[in-house]
């Protein structure tokens, strides 16, 4: 399995906060990799690589060769933190993995025939529930995608877990319940705008509401 | 408009916005969303006239979810009233919107429509937004 892209990263020596914010002053983005029973590696590497990838559909699902200073990691991205406000990476996790690592990871949802879903021609709206559906199996046979066939779905309709055919070896991680992945939902009704209603401040407090109840039950 | 069905106490503290958001901060719902980037109250009457700009842009299609509620109760001084003699009395809802706080998502429509929606409705708030939309495109 030599056709995963190599991300290039080189290694870092301190862990901790300090150290990850020093690497972030360098416009890096600090990373480790870890998992089976060799030690963890911290490493730091650019943005812009990472953000390449990330684009892509299944960034979750797919695995890489870290190369890190000349040694190769076979990897499986684990956890990419953002800046709240500037949607920016400041940390990237990667698992390492075999052929025969159990991993759970979510596969991208495609869906396909909406012109033929007789709900989305009529002006509904594909309510997409799950845009991942985590699943449980061995990293060497990780789907690249779960399609779903929306032909013959009408408004109200849903796509549930057990519509989908997985292949073999790959199960849902969610197992007690039948779980929606997406339905056909009544667009938004631009409702008749009334005038301006005013604020309502009569609202009662806890204890208000509780007395008025009690009071109601006594009678 | 949005407001609490019922309250704990009738008044609250003004407080101040510290901080970044702590969650709210990825899209949960749709495939776009306006993200704030700048601390502020938003009152419900603000939240409302975004929802209708959205709505409006958007003809009948999509679908809109509002992910901020209106929860502090603002009190305010009659005019021409001298200092002292207590708290005023609640005049508005609002929502304590910190940076990074996702206030609308949008399904549904193009994205050249999200962003004209989004826009107008950024008009009518009082934070600075940014236009998010899902990572995996392609």
């Amino acid at each position: 399995m030599s056709d995963f892209a190599v991300l290039e990263a080189t290694a870092r020596d301190r862990a901790g906060k300090g150290a990850a914010r020093a690497v972030r002053k360098q416009g890096l983005v600090p990373g480790v990799i870890y998992g089976s029973s060799d030690a963890s590696v911290l490493l730091k590497m650019d943005p812009r690589i990472l953000s390449t990838h990330m684009r892509k559909a299944g960034f979750f699902a797919t695995q890489f060769h870290v190369d890190v200073e000349g040694s190769k990691h076979r990897v499986l991205p684990k956890e990419v933190q953002f800046h709240p406000v500037t949607d920016d990476p400041i940390h990237v996790d990667f698992l390492r993995v075999t052929d025969r690592t159990r991993v759970t990871v979510e596969i991208p949802v495609r869906f396909e025939n909406q012109e033929d879903a007789p709900g989305l021609t009529v002006g509904g709206v594909l309510n997409v529930v799950r845009y991942a559906v985590e699943v449980v199996t061995a990293a060497g046979d990780i789907p690249d995608e779960v399609v779903i066939d929306l032909s013959g779905l009408e408004i109200g309709d849903s796509v549930r877990i057990s519509n989908v055919t997985l292949p073999e070896g790959v199960k849902p991680s969610i197992t007690d319940r039948d779980f929606v992945i997406a339905s056909i939902g009544a667009p938004t009704q631009i409702v008749q705008e009334e005038a301006a209603e005013e604020d309502d401040m009569d609202v009662p407090t806890i204890a208000e509401d509780d007395a008025a109840k009690e009071e109601g039950g006594e009678e | 408009m949005l407001s609490p069905k019922r309250t704990r106490y009738r008044k609250q503290h003004k407080g101040r916005i510290h901080g970044n958001a702590k969650g709210g901060t990825k899209l949960n719902f749709g495939a776009y969303g306006l993200k704030a980037t700048t601390p502020d109250r938003v009152t419900s009457r603000q939240i409302e006239a975004a929802r209708r700009a959205i709505t409006r842009h958007m003809k009948r299609v999509g679908k809109l979810w509002i992910c901020i509620f209106p929860d502090v109760p603002v009190s305010q001084k009659p005019a021409e009233v001298r200092q002292g003699k207590g708290k005023g009395s609640p005049e508005y809802w609002a929502a304590r919107v910190h940076p990074g706080r996702i206030m609308f998502e949008l399904d549904g429509v193009p994205e050249d429509v999200a962003r004209r929606a989004f826009d107008l409705a950024s008009a009518k708030l009082p934070v600075q937004t940014r236009f998010i939309k899902r990572l995996e495109e392609e």
